[in-house]
């Protein structure tokens, strides 16, 4: 057993992610973690941010991409661009600040300047400079393409397109966005950065997890009960309507509508300044459109680095094989009254403060927990056999209480991490 | 619908809006006006000294319901993620009037609140202290650095705070944390009052 955890030996998939079970070396080997950071990351789709947060040429903002600098920019003519944020002459990140607007991105070390779409525009005291065909020194550039505002990238060199990778989660993701008004969704700047010093796999282990509510969550859910909230995680995972999906490419769907007949807003408890903002709603007759404050109650997962929860994009940003980053954004509802963008900023507060730093301390828990070389394998088992579903569309559905779709996910890293894509930038 | 305030809810309701966004205006100025100030006022400073340094050692004593009865009904504890946010328009770390300070309270006495079970151990160094007159009261800046320890590890915060205090007692009115490295990803920043 010790052959299996030396970091040494190449990792064989098949032993490491069986149906059943999953062994620990996948969230705790150095070397597994660099081969994701290309076979996952840069392989697959990966979201990278909203249209919305670069509404002008010129506007940008960073983040990464299995540890790769990466800049989203729009264009002069008006494109959004990914690009690797890399100066094509000796290597410097370009951008440093997180978001901007910038007419050229000026290398700080040399002053080669480029373009917000990565073309090369300038080098100076060109007459010394050999190159003759600036256009080879133009940004890495990342494929790139929209799905209803929201901005995908990959490196993958031969790529499924968008609309047949996210596949049957389209159903769930235009759910999302259709129950704002005029389809309009936008994400506010400025996310909530959380880390936690365990595996990105924990977060999406939890994910689609609805066992975990009862137990990690029972602080929130006993907050709730002295206020007479029931609160939509304390429902008894047993008996729930609410069904979890595990589909095609990893992506993973809990829905909880059918748990909550009385609609979401029931299910929330006492936010500060929610009073003055609900009574503005009900008395104008727009009562119903406080399910909007909160969120959809369909937790949807695509793998690897996106998870909607509440009205938040979680963004999961792997940092070390035993640290992980959370990016929180707040969506917003432009075509709604104000009053519901002022209660979402209060009521994804609530969770962030009395759910997140469970979910926090037992991915930490979880991760010391396998670094016990004795104790190999982490039980998945839950809910099997799974059985397809007879419509063919690819989706297996379960009770929360299934592990369905962690095994499905793992499945489908198994067979990236088996069966490496091409990648390159373009 | 058209989207926005324009959207016309009743006359009585959208006093209490208007009062809401007065309340977060007033914060996002106390903030944003900082920087402004002239040198501080000597006698209130030193007035304010004491009641700044008890507050810090009630909170690493973990003496939270003495913390609690420090603060006035109309209480504001606001930790946004920058120096330049407004309460409306971004999003804070945490934003409580005074029912959700008391549930904090609470939540930190919960068993199951795995987040702060085991407890955060903390340390607080206040400095740099600074007052101004304010209506029925007093505004103070300080600086602090804040170390924690929890499960075999710890992690040292900077930063400064702004409070308001009021009234003869000079209670908590409102109490805003600046933590610049929220802005880089934090630890569970749960211990943070």
């Amino acid at each position: 057993m010790t052959a299996i955890d030396s970091g040494t030996v190449p990792p064989d998939f098949d032993y490491l992610v069986q149906p059943h079970r999953v062994h620990r070396r996948i969230y705790t080997d150095p070397q597994i973690f660099d081969l994701e950071m290309t076979r996952v990351f840069a392989a697959s789709w990966c979201y990278v941010g909203h249209e919305s947060e670069i509404p002008a040429p010129g506007d940008y903002r960073t983040t990464t991409l299995g540890l790769r600098p990466v800049l989203m920019t729009r264009g002069r003519d008006g494109a959004v661009n990914v690009l690797l944020n890399r100066c094509t002459h000796r290597g410097t990140v370009l951008a440093g600040e997180s978001s901007g607007c910038a007419k050229r991105f000026v290398c700080p070390y040399h002053g080669w300047t480029f373009a917000p779409d990565g073309q090369l525009v300038a080098i100076p005291f060109p007459a010394d400079h050999a190159v003759e065909d600036r256009s080879t020194l133009s940004l890495g550039r990342l494929t790139t393409a929209t799905y209803r505002g929201f901005v995908f990238a990959t490196l993958n060199a031969e790529p499924e397109p968008l609309d047949c990778w996210l596949g049957e989660a389209r159903e769930a993701f235009d759910t999302i966005v259709d129950r704002h008004p005029g389809g309009d969704i936008a994400v506010m700047g400025s996310p909530h950065l959380l880390e936690f010093l365990g595996n990105w796999k924990l977060s999406w282990d939890n994910a689609a997890d609805g066992l975990h509510a009862t137990f990690a969550h029972e602080s929130y859910n006993t907050l709730g009960e002295m206020v007479d909230t029931e609160t939509v995680l304390a429902r008894d995972p047993g008996s729930t309507p609410m069904v979890s999906k595990a589909l095609r490419n990893g992506h993973m769907v809990v829905d909880q509508r059918p748990g909550i007949p009385q609609g979401p807003w029931a299910t929330m408890r006492r936010v500060p300044f929610r009073e003055p903002l609900e009574s503005a709603l009900v008395d104008a007759g727009e009562e119903s459109l406080l399910d909007l404050a909160t969120g959809s109650m369909i937790n949807l997962s695509l793998f690897p680095n996106l998870l909607f929860v509440g009205n938040q994009l979680l963004v999961i940003e792997p940092v070390a094989v035993d640290r992980t980053r959370l990016q929180l954004w707040l969506t917003s509802a432009p075509g709604a009254p104000s009053e519901i963008d002022l209660l979402r900023l209060r009521v994804d507060e609530d969770f962030v403060n009395f759910g997140t730093p469970d979910d926090l301390d037992m991915f930490e828990r979880v991760q010391r927990g396998l670094s016990i070389p004795e104790m190999e394998w982490i039980d998945m088992s839950r809910g099997l056999p799974d059985s397809d579903a007879a419509d063919g569309d690819a989706t297996i559905y379960g009770p929360i209480t299934s592990e369905a779709p962690q095994r499905r996910y793992l499945a489908h890293y198994a067979k990236l991490m088996t069966t490496p894509a091409a990648t390159r930038a373009l | 619908m058209t989207g926005g305030a324009a959207d016309a809810p009743g006359p009585g309701s959208a006093g209490a809006q208007a009062a809401v966004l007065a309340r977060y205006d007033e914060l996002a100025s106390l903030l944003g006006g900082m920087d402004d100030r002239p040198g501080a006022d000597p006698g209130l400073t030193a007035e304010a000294a004491p009641v700044l340094l008890h507050e810090a050692r009630l909170l690493d004593a973990g003496r939270f319901e003495d913390w609690l009865a420090g603060w006035t009904s109309d209480a504001v504890l606001w930790l946004p993620l920058s120096a330049r946010a407004h309460p409306g328009t971004d999003q804070s770390l945490l934003l409580d009037d005074r029912r959700r300070l008391a549930e904090r309270v609470d939540w930190r006495r919960e068993p199951s609140a795995w987040g702060q079970n085991p407890p955060s151990r903390t340390t607080r160094v206040v400095g740099s202290i600074e007052a101004w007159a304010a209506a029925d009261g007093l505004v103070a800046r300080s600086s602090f650095l804040i170390d924690e320890y929890r499960h075999g590890r710890h992690q040292a915060l900077a930063g400064y705070q702004i409070h308001e205090l009021v009234g003869d007692d000079l209670r908590r009115r409102t109490k805003i944390l600046v933590v610049p490295a929220l802005g880089t990803g934090v630890r569970n920043p749960s211990f943070l009052l």
